[in-house]
C-alpha cells in the first residue's frame, strides 16, 4: 500500500504531522499484517507508540480492550484506501497486500450484511459506553469529550486530539454506489465499522469479531475466563476457626433493651388495670379427630331397628407389643401348630415377636392386607341384621310336661299271674276291679283276685283262647270268649251274689225267643252238664275261627270278628238278651283286624288293614273314614270320651286320631321297635297304653280337653318291662284296670303282669 | 338313765358305757339312740345326715339291744294264709276254712262253714271256756263263731249278711260287743258282736236262690246296725281306734274316721296310692298304714287337716300287704309286703328295718302279734310263721 501525497493536500499534511518521524512511506512498507501495520499507522502518533510497536509487533494485547477504537481508525484508514483507489489506479501491488486486499474484498462480499448490522449494535454499544463511560480511556485520541458528534458535522474536522489539532474527518466522497461497490469488492466490508469519533472505517481483526460474536451470544469476552468455576461458600457448615468478622459484639446485644423493658412495663401495667386482656384460650371444644361410629348406635339409628353397628377393631393387646411377655411368645409347638392352621383357624394373625428396641421392630408386612381387609369389612359387608332364625334345636322339641308331673300311671310291677301254660293272649277286668280274666292258648280261662294274685277259677274251654271280653255292665257278671268258631258266653259265679244270679237269668230267659228263620250263620246254642256246671252257659257258633270279641257299653250287645279275606262275613253283632245276630255289613271292604262300639253313642269302630271306618249303627252308614297311614293295623281302643281314638299297627306304629280334627292321625308315636299288639285306654285316668312284641308296655299321658281348640296332651311316661319275650313275641294284651292306675299286661311267657 | 354329756367327750361316754358293761352285764348288747334315732352308721357320718352340730348337748339314749327274732314254727295250711288272728291262733285260709292254732303250733280246729274264701277272721271275746270268733269271707257275709275250747266244738251262732261285695275286713271294738266289718261294695257296716237266740228280721226277697237259703239254716242271720258309706272303693282295712271310732283304710286312697255313735265321719286322710292295710297303735296312737307304693306310712288320726304324714318307712320293694303295731313297745311294728318279707321296724330307725324275716317263699298276705310275744306271719306259700321275739328286758332304757 503507498501512502501517496498525491490526494488531497490537508490530508497529507496530517499525515505528515501526525507521523512527522515517520520514514517515507512510499519506500519501504514493514512487512507486517495488514491490521497491525494498519494499527502502527493509526498509533504512530507518538514515536513512542511507534516504536513500540516496532519492539513488540507481535503483541496486541494491550490493545484489546480498545479494539473498537482500532476498528474504527481501521475503517477509517480502509476508506483511505478506497479513496486511493478510486483516485489513482495504477499503483503498486505488494504481494501481500494484494493478499489482504482479497480477502478482505471476499469477507466483505460475503458479510456486508453482517457489517451492517454490526455497525449498528456498535453504535448503540458506543452511545452506551459514552453515556456512563468516563474518558480516561488510553487510546483515545479525540479530546472533544463525551459530545454528540453531530455536532461537527459541518466541520471538516472532528475533535481534536492531544495536542490540540484538529483532527480532520477523512474525506468522505463515498457515495451509495461507492457504498455498494465496496460492499460487494472489499472482502473485509462486513467487519468494516464506522468511528464516529475520528469518522473512519475500522476493520476489526479475528479476535475482536470473536469477540463481538462472543458477546452478541451472551458469554464473556475473555476466552480464558470460567464463569463457573467454583464457589467459595463464604457461609459453609464447617465451624471456622475465625469468625466472619471479627467485630465485638454490640453492647447493646447483651445489655437489656431499655425499650422494651419500658414496653413491657407498659403492657403489663395495663393488663393490671384492665385495659388489655390477655387472650382467651381457645377451648378445644371442636376435637380435631373424632370417632366416627361413636354415636352410630344412637337414636337415628334407633329407627333403622336392623342396622348394625360397624365392626369395631380389636385394641391391640400384650401380643402386639415388640417386647410381650414371655407368656405371649409362642413356643416351638404353637409356632408349628400356628403354621399348620389355616388362617382361618388361628387364634392370632401374627407370631409375637421380640424387639430389643422398637427401632428393630421392621415394617409389618401384612399392612396393607389388613387394612385392606378392614375396608373390605366396613364397605362391603352387608350391615344389616340378617333375618335367620337362630332356632336351639332343643326348644323345637314341644314342651311335655315331666311325667313326674302327670302321675299316677303305673311304673313298678306289683304282681304276677302264674298259672297258664300257653301264652296269654287275652286278659279283660271285671267291672269292678276286683276280678281279671285271661285266656291263653293252653285252653283255659282263668279268673283272677286281681288284689291277692290268686286264680280262683279256671274253665278249661278246649281250644285255644283267642279273646276274652268282660261285660262292662256293673249289674251283669259275664265273660265272653272266644274260641276257635265259637264264642262262649261264661258266667265266672265271682262276685256279688245278686249280680250273679241275675246274669244267670238273663242267660237263662231268654231261650224261648230263638227264630229259627231259615239257615243262619251263627247258631245260638245252651249247654248243659258239665260245661254249664263250669260256667259255660251259652255258645254261639260262628262259621269261621273268631278272633275278636267286645261288648258294647252296655253290656248286650256283642261284636265278633272273624277275619276272612274273601266273605263279607266278617263281623256279627250279636244280641244277648234276644240271642239274636245279624251281620252289619254287605260288602267285603278288607280284612277287619279289630272292632271296637263307641262307648257312648251308636257308632261302631272297624278297623281293616289300613283304615278305620266308622259306622253309625242308627242311620246304618259310615260316618267316617280313619286312615292310619300303617301298613298293617293290629288294635284299636275308643277313648272313654269317644272322640278319640288310638290305633297300634303291626309295624310299630301308635297312631292317635282326634274324631273332631282329621281323618289323619294327630299323632303317631313311634315308641316301639317291634309290632304293636294292642292299645287301650284308662276308663279314669287319662291314660293309654301299648303292648307290643318287644315286651313292653309304654304307657303315655293323654289328656283330652273339652275345649276344641285345646290338642290333646300327649306324653309317653313309662316303659313297662316285665315280659320275657318267648318266640318272638312278647306281650300280647294290654288292659287298664277300671278304678286304679294299674295296668294289666298279658304276654307270651304265660304270664300276666300287674304294673302300679 | 338319761346321759347328759358334752357331745364332744363322747368318746368318753362309750369307754363310759364299756366299763358299764363289763361291770353290770356280762352279754348284753345295746342300741344306741342319739337324739331319738337310732345310731346305725358310724357317729359322725349319722351327725351329718341328722346335722347335729358337734357344739349342741344331744341325749344320747341306750336300750339293750332287741335280738332277732327266730323263726319258731311253721304251721302249713292246706292253703294260702289270708288273715291270722293271735294267742290261740286263728287263721283264715282261702280254702274257705278258718283255723285255730295253738300256740306252739298244732291244729286246733276248723272252722268251716263258709262258702267262700275267709278274707279275715278274728277274735271276739274269750271268757273261760267259750270264745267267740268272726269270719269274714268273700261270700260276703261274717260268720260269727261260738267255739267251746274244752270241747272242741265251733257253732256258727251268726251270719251276718248285708254286704253285696266281699268282706274284706272285720273288726271288733275293745269292750267286744260289737264288730265293724268292711267290703269291696265300699261299705262298712256295724254289727252286733253279743250272740244272741234270735235271728234278726230281714226281708227276704222272694226269688231267693236254694243255696242262700240252705247257708242261712246254718246259722241265725243278723243284719247290720249300721252301715257307713262314703268310700269310693273297696274298703281294705277296718280297726277300732277308740271305743265309739272306727278307722278304715280304702282303695281310693284315704283313711277314714268314722264316729260310731254319730254314724259320721269324722276325718280324711288322703294319700295317693291305694291303702292295704293300717293299724293302730293305742301306746303311741298312730295310725301306720301299708299301701301299694311300697311306703309304711305313720299318720297322727287326730289332725283334722288330715294329710299329714308323720313318718315314712320304706324298706319293701313290693306292696305293703300287712302292718301291725307291736302291743307292748311304742314303737315298734312289724309288715308284711308281697316280695316274701317280713320286716320289724322301730320308728326310730325309719331308714331301715331292725329286722328283715325272710321266712317266707312267697307273697305275704299278713302279720300279727301274740300278746306273748310271738310274731306270726302268713303268706301265699301256705305257712304261718312264727317269730319268737324277746322284748327287752330292761323295755325302753330310757
Amino acid at each position: 500500500m503507498r501512502w501517496s501525497v498525491s490526494g488531497s493536500s490537508t490530508r497529507v499534511q496530517s499525515f505528515v504531522r501526525n507521523a512527522g518521524t515517520f520514514p517515507p512511506l512510499t519506500t519501504t512498507p514493514p512487512p507486517t499484517p495488514p491490521v497491525y501495520s494498519m494499527l502502527t499507522t493509526l498509533f504512530n502518533i507518538n514515536n513512542k507508540a511507534t516504536e513500540k510497536d516496532d519492539d513488540d509487533l507481535s503483541d496486541s494485547e494491550d490493545s484489546q480492550f480498545s479494539g473498537l477504537e482500532d476498528s474504527g481508525s481501521d475503517s477509517e484508514d480502509e476508506e483511505s484506501d478506497v479513496e486511493e483507489k478510486s483516485s489513482d489506479d495504477v499503483e503498486e501491488d505488494d504481494g501481500s497486500n494484494d493478499d489482504q486486499d482479497k480477502q478482505r474484498q471476499q469477507t466483505k462480499v460475503k458479510n456486508n450484511k453482517n457489517k451492517k448490522g454490526a455497525t449498528e449494535g456498535k453504535q448503540e454499544k458506543k452511545g452506551d459506553e459514552y453515556e456512563h463511560d468516563t474518558s480516561d480511556e488510553e487510546d483515545i485520541r479525540n479530546t472533544v469529550g463525551n459530545i454528540p458528534m453531530e455536532w461537527y458535522k459541518d466541520f471538516p474536522h472532528i475533535g481534536y486530539d492531544l495536542d490540540g489539532k484538529k483532527i480532520f474527518k477523512p474525506i468522505r466522497n463515498k457515495d451509495e454506489l461507492d457504498e455498494f461497490l465496496d460492499k460487494m469488492e472489499n472482502p473485509d466490508y462486513w467487519r468494516t465499522v464506522h468511528d464516529k469519533q475520528t469518522g473512519r472505517d475500522i476493520v476489526l481483526s479475528d479476535e475482536q469479531v470473536d469477540l463481538v460474536n462472543r458477546l452478541q451470544r451472551g458469554q464473556f469476552g475473555d476466552i480464558n475466563f470460567n464463569e463457573y468455576q467454583p464457589t467459595v461458600e463464604f457461609f459453609s457448615s464447617d465451624v471456622m476457626i475465625h469468625p466472619v468478622t471479627n467485630r465485638p459484639a454490640d453492647k447493646r446485644s447483651f445489655i437489656p433493651s431499655l425499650i422494651e423493658k419500658e414496653k413491657v412495663s407498659k403492657l403489663v401495667h395495663a393488663i393490671k388495670m384492665g385495659w388489655i386482656k390477655p387472650r382467651r384460650v381457645q377451648a378445644d371444644s371442636k376435637e380435631r379427630y373424632y370417632d366416627l361410629w361413636a354415636n352410630e348406635d344412637s337414636s337415628i339409628l334407633a329407627k333403622h331397628r336392623m342396622h348394625l353397628p360397624a365392626p369395631k377393631l380389636r385394641l391391640p393387646g400384650h401380643e402386639e407389643s415388640y417386647n410381650p411377655p414371655p407368656e405371649y411368645l409362642f413356643t416351638e409347638e404353637e409356632k408349628a401348630l400356628w403354621e399348620q392352621q389355616d388362617p382361618e383357624d388361628r387364634k392370632l394373625p401374627f407370631i409375637p415377636k421380640k424387639f430389643s428396641s422398637l427401632r428393630q421392630v421392621p415394617a409389618y408386612s401384612r399392612f396393607i392386607h389388613e387394612k385392606f381387609e378392614r375396608c373390605l369389612d366396613l364397605y362391603l359387608c352387608p350391615r344389616q341384621r340378617k333375618m335367620r332364625v337362630n332356632v336351639n334345636p332343643e326348644d323345637l322339641i314341644p314342651k311335655l310336661p315331666k311325667p313326674k308331673d302327670l302321675q299316677p300311671f303305673p311304673t313298678t310291677q306289683s304282681l304276677v299271674y302264674r298259672g297258664h301254660s300257653g301264652l296269654v293272649r287275652s286278659v279283660s277286668v271285671s267291672p269292678s276291679g276286683q276280678w281279671l280274666a285271661s285266656g291263653s292258648d293252653d285252653g283255659s280261662v282263668r279268673f283272677w283276685e286281681v288284689c291277692s294274685s290268686r286264680c280262683m277259677k279256671i274253665v278249661q274251654v278246649g281250644g285255644a283262647v283267642k279273646s276274652v271280653a268282660w261285660n262292662p255292665n256293673p249289674a251283669l257278671c259275664l265273660l265272653a270268649v272266644a274260641v276257635d268258631s265259637t264264642v262262649l258266653i261264661l258266667s265266672p259265679s265271682l262276685g256279688d251274689k245278686l249280680v250273679i244270679s241275675s246274669s244267670e237269668r238273663l242267660l237263662a230267659g231268654s231261650q224261648e225267643e230263638n227264630p229259627s228263620e231259615g239257615p243262619q250263620p251263627v247258631v245260638w246254642s245252651e249247654t248243659e252238664g258239665e260245661e254249664l256246671k263250669e260256667g259255660i252257659h251259652l255258645k254261639i257258633q260262628h262259621p269261621k275261627a273268631v278272633h275278636q270279641v267286645t261288648w258294647h257299653a252296655k253290656g248286650d250287645y256283642l261284636a265278633s270278628v272273624m277275619p276272612d279275606h274273601s266273605s263279607h262275613l266278617q263281623v256279627f253283632i250279636h244280641q244277648l238278651s234276644r240271642r239274636r245276630s245279624q251281620n252289619p255289613f254287605r260288602k267285603n271292604k278288607g280284612l277287619v283286624q279289630c272292632v271296637a262300639f263307641h262307648p257312648i253313642r251308636p257308632f261302631f269302630f272297624v278297623a281293616t288293614q289300613r283304615y278305620v271306618r266308622i259306622y253309625n249303627l242308627v242311620k246304618q252308614e259310615m260316618a267316617k273314614k280313619l286312615q292310619a297311614n300303617s301298613k298293617w293295623i293290629s288294635n284299636i281302643a275308643v277313648h272313654p270320651g269317644g272322640d278319640h281314638v288310638i290305633c297300634g299297627s303291626y309295624d310299630c306304629k301308635l297312631s292317635w286320631f282326634d274324631l273332631d280334627l282329621s281323618t289323619k292321625p294327630y299323632k303317631v308315636l313311634r315308641h316301639h321297635k317291634k309290632a304293636v299288639r294292642s292299645v287301650a285306654f284308662h276308663k279314669g285316668y287319662p291314660l293309654f297304653a301299648s303292648a307290643s312284641d318287644d315286651g313292653t308296655v309304654i304307657v303315655c299321658h293323654g289328656t283330652v280337653y273339652n275345649d276344641l281348640l285345646q290338642n290333646p296332651l300327649i306324653v309317653p311316661v313309662k316303659v313297662l318291662r316285665g315280659h320275657v319275650i318267648t318266640h318272638d313275641l312278647g306281650v300280647l294284651d294290654v288292659t287298664f284296670h277300671p278304678t286304679q292306675p294299674w295296668i294289666f299286661s298279658s304276654g307270651a311267657d304265660a304270664t300276666i303282669r300287674l304294673f302300679t | 338313765m338319761k346321759l347328759d354329756y358334752l357331745h364332744s367327750s363322747h368318746f368318753l361316754i362309750t369307754t363310759k358305757f364299756e366299763s358299764s358293761l363289763t361291770a353290770s352285764h356280762s352279754k348284753v348288747e345295746f342300741d344306741f339312740l342319739v337324739r331319738g334315732q337310732f345310731l346305725r352308721m358310724p357317729l359322725s357320718a349319722h351327725m351329718d345326715t341328722e346335722a347335729i352340730s358337734t357344739e349342741d348337748v344331744v341325749e344320747i339314749e341306750y336300750v339293750e339291744k332287741i335280738t332277732a327274732p327266730e323263726p319258731e314254727e311253721c304251721m302249713m295250711h292246706d292253703d294260702w294264709i289270708k288273715k291270722s288272728k293271735p294267742d290261740q291262733i286263728l287263721t283264715g285260709s282261702y280254702d274257705k276254712t278258718a283255723r285255730i292254732w295253738s300256740v306252739d303250733g298244732k291244729a286246733v280246729m276248723t272252722v268251716a262253714g263258709h262258702l267262700d274264701v275267709v278274707k279275715d277272721a278274728t277274735w271276739v271275746k274269750r271268757d273261760g271256756l267259750t270264745s267267740l270268733l268272726l269270719t269274714a269271707s268273700l261270700d260276703q257275709t261274717v260268720l260269727l263263731w261260738e267255739w267251746n275250747s274244752e270241747r272242741n266244738k265251733v257253732k256258727a251262732r251268726h251270719c251276718c249278711r248285708g254286704h253285696t261285695g266281699s268282706v274284706d275286713t272285720v273288726s271288733t271294738d275293745p269292750t267286744g260287743s260289737k264288730f265293724c266289718s268292711g267290703s269291696w261294695d265300699k261299705m262298712l257296716k256295724i254289727w252286733s258282736a253279743v250272740p244272741t237266740d234270735e235271728a234278726d228280721e230281714v226281708e227276704e226277697a222272694a226269688d231267693r236262690p236254694r243255696k242262700k237259703q240252705k247257708t242261712q239254716q246254718l246259722s241265725l242271720t243278723r243284719t247290720p246296725l249300721m252301715t257307713l258309706s262314703g268310700h269310693n272303693e273297696a274298703v281294705s282295712s277296718v280297726l277300732w281306734s277308740d271305743a265309739e271310732e272306727v278307722c278304715s283304710a280304702s282303695w281310693d286312697h284315704t283313711i277314714r274316721v268314722w264316729d260310731v255313735e254319730a254314724g259320721a265321719m269324722k276325718t280324711t286322710l288322703t294319700g295317693s296310692k291305694v291303702f292295704n292295710c293300717i293299724s293302730y297303735s293305742p301306746l303311741c296312737r298312730r295310725l301306720a298304714s301299708g299301701s301299694t307304693d311300697r311306703h309304711i306310712r305313720l299318720w297322727d288320726p287326730r289332725t283334722k287337716d288330715g294329710a299329714l304324714v308323720l313318718l315314712s318307712l320304706t324298706s319293701h320293694t313290693g306292696w305293703v300287704t300287712a302292718v301291725k303295731w307291736a302291743p307292748t313297745h311304742e314303737h315298734q311294728l312289724v309288715s308284711g309286703s308281697l316280695d316274701n318279707l317280713v320286716k320289724l321296724w322301730d320308728t326310730r330307725s325309719c331308714k331301715a328295718p331292725l329286722y328283715d324275716l325272710a321266712a317266707h317263699e312267697d307273697k305275704v298276705f299278713c302279720v300279727d302279734w301274740t300278746e306273748s310275744g310271738l310274731m306270726l306271719s302268713g303268706g301265699a306259700d301256705n305257712k304261718l310263721y312264727s317269730y319268737k321275739y324277746s322284748p327287752c328286758r330292761t323295755d325302753a332304757g330310757a
